[in-house]
């Protein structure tokens, strides 16, 4: 292959070279851009879950408390038995995994979210420590209490003060702004796990309505291994059983709805419009060009230029040609995915696993996790679309330079 | 063959379907020796000069170039042996138009192993003798058609055939530039011993030559 040959095809005959160059170049920004956009929601999915550190969480869906006095249970989250949490978490490809309590308390003045949770396990609402904006976070075996910053405002309530929840008061051991956490999860004061299960054994309507023993809980949240998020899913709904509501970033992208629908398979389907489309236009233009040379071709086999002498030659033009174009259009994708980042994404919330009663004021609107698109290229992306963009190009000019590599060279003759 | 022959022929014959462009060719041509075949359009001459050089194979008969058979090489060897024994000129010069003149030589040194510095070096070589080594940087487009048929006779040149072939190489050239390159062509093989088969239908030009084959109905005629 001769370099300096090459490179000079390539500048003199600049507009051959642009229009296989951009119409690569743009194919591949297509390919990258959607692709790129595809995983952003895909990812966007995921960040509800991730920010409770999980990938799974586990609730099951009961019957409606028979009369919202003292602690109850949310409708979409009654009882999951010791055993049934037990045998969840020896499950294979459990890589972490939290049990926590949702409890509802209506007092005589006041309506209160509780969520008894792990304050050890980095799984789960565990998380919060890293929000916690004033005091100190839970510590196992001390009945303290923690609480969210915008109640703590609404009800005046500092570190140091005492809260009382179900007929118990509890010292406020810190403030946690749980605003700038996940929306899942959220109550208004968090207790050690233990104290919310003393709470939900004593209360006479969460045994009616959803017998409840001081090791179950109402909650779970899992981390999954690499893969495991789907045979977990179908594994966990076989121990919970038909009512069990089982999240995970699937059911993020099934509420984000016809969005991500359409970005995922059109995403598909224009990439696979642009590779053909790429693969034409390189075709047509590489067609155009050996045509056009065939005198040429000619002369260098009458020179004595082997049939392989002229394919690595053109099929070299062709694949550096591509690779231009292959990385004009990452950089076309790198400056699209730059400007679709400030695209704002509001990842709904399902319903079951928003925590205030949707009877409450308010409490029925829908809630929103709101983000920025995080797109962006990743590196094997990158690299696919650079080694697709090479290959059009070996695949395009091998294939026609091969067959154009055949003429014999007295065809130049008849150019005289 | 006889070791003086740089070309042998034996009943050479080419068809293309039932048409017999070459029928039953028997000449040699002997090193340093600059011969011309001459013949109205059709007789035969082109495919004549693409049996003798190895760019076209015979229906029948065989070429003997340098002493070597090449009547059955593959497709390699044959591009091997035009490599290395033999030059072209052609009458529409054919320089690729994105490479320079210095470039246009030494397109036939890029299959051999060698440097590009070796291969400039080689290429100015040939440009200098040709009073061209102004120009060697120059695109063909801006070279004049004198000028172009000189860089193509480098070019012919560079891998220093055993013989060159021209096919009509004034025919694109007027009278005084083509007089020039005939001086050249001349003066390649009387300086330098060089075997030289010319393909013209202008009998002043092949006067020029040692010897005059004439073709007539795909055959050589005395």
């Amino acid at each position: 292959m001769d370099i300096r040959y090459m490179a000079k095809e390539l500048w003199y005959r600049k507009r051959r070279t642009l229009t296989a160059t951009i119409g690569l170049a743009v194919g591949m920004a297509i390919l990258i851009t959607m692709n790129a956009l595809s995983s952003a929601y895909s990812e966007a999915a995921r960040i509800p879950l991730k920010e409770i550190g999980a990938d799974i969480t586990v609730q099951r869906a009961g019957n409606v408390p028979e009369n919202l006095a003292g602690p109850v249970f949310a409708c979409s989250a009654v009882t999951i038995r010791k055993n049934e949490v037990d045998q969840i978490r020896s499950l294979p490809g459990v890589q972490g995994f939290a049990q926590a309590l949702l409890v509802w308390v209506f007092d005589t003045d006041r309506f209160t979210i509780v969520l008894g949770l792990d304050p050890s396990n980095p799984v789960g609402p565990g998380v919060l420590r890293s929000q916690l904006t004033d005091g100190r976070f839970l510590q196992k075996g001390k009945n303290h209490a923690l609480v969210e910053a915008s109640y703590a405002k609404t009800h005046n309530i500092q570190t140091g003060d005492k809260v009382t929840v179900a007929g118990k008061t509890y010292p406020v051991a810190g403030i946690v702004d749980a605003s700038r956490a996940t929306k899942i999860a959220v109550a208004h004061i968090y207790l050690p796990i233990e104290e919310a299960r003393k709470m939900a054994v004593a209360s006479k309507q969460v045994q009616i309505v959803s017998p409840f023993g001081p090791e179950d809980a109402n909650i779970l949240f899992i981390k999954a291994a690499p893969g495991q998020i789907e045979p977990l899913t179908h594994s966990i709904k076989n121990i919970v059983g038909e009512k069990a509501s089982v999240a995970t970033p699937a059911t993020f992208l099934k509420h984000l709805g016809s969005l991500f629908a359409l970005s995922d398979k059109f995403s598909l389907i224009t990439s696979l419009i642009a590779v053909v489309v790429t693969l034409l236009i390189v075709l047509k233009t590489m067609a155009s060009n050996i045509t056009e040379r065939t005198g040429e071709i000619g002369v260098l086999k009458a020179m004595g230029w082997s049939n392989g002498n002229v394919v690595s030659q053109l099929a070299g033009e062709s694949i550096i040609q591509c690779l231009i174009g292959g990385i004009f259009g990452l950089i076309i994708a790198i400056f699209a995915a730059s400007i679709l980042g400030f695209m704002q994404v509001n990842i709904p919330i399902p319903w079951e696993m928003s925590p205030t009663p949707h009877f409450l004021p308010g409490g029925g609107d829908p809630v929103f996790k709101v983000l920025r698109l995080p797109i962006h290229i990743s590196w094997k992306l990158a690299v696919f679309a650079i080694l697709l963009s090479t290959l059009i190009g070996a695949v395009t000019g091998g294939f026609l330079s091969r067959h154009i590599a055949r003429i014999k060279p007295s065809e130049v003759l008849r150019y005289e | 063959m006889n070791s003086q022959n740089v070309i042998s022929t034996t009943d050479l014959n080419k068809s293309f379907g039932t048409l017999k462009v070459v029928r039953d060719v028997n000449f040699n041509i002997k090193k340093g020796e600059f011969v011309s075949i001459v013949g109205k359009s059709g007789s035969g001459k082109t495919t004549l000069l693409s049996l003798l050089s190895g760019l076209e194979r015979p229906s029948s008969g065989r070429v003997t170039l340098n002493g070597r058979e090449i009547t059955e090489s593959s497709e390699n060897e044959l591009a091997l042996i035009r490599r290395e024994m033999v030059g072209f000129i052609f009458q529409s010069f054919h320089l690729i138009p994105t490479l320079s003149a210095w470039e246009n030589v030494a397109l036939p040194l890029f299959p051999v192993k060698m440097t590009t510095e070796q291969r400039r070096e080689r290429a100015m070589e040939l440009l200098r003798q040709m009073e061209m080594e102004n120009r060697s940087d120059h695109l063909p487009a801006t070279l004049s058609g004198g000028e172009k048929q000189r860089v193509a006779i480098a070019r012919a040149l560079v891998n220093s055939p055993k013989v060159v072939f021209a096919d009509e190489p004034t025919g694109n050239l007027d009278s005084a530039t083509s007089e020039a390159i005939m001086d050249i062509l001349k003066h390649l093989h009387v300086d330098n011993g060089l075997s030289l088969v010319m393909v013209t239908h202008d009998l002043d030009l092949a006067g020029s030559s040692d010897r005059i084959v004439r073709m007539q109905d795909g055959e050589v005629v005395l």
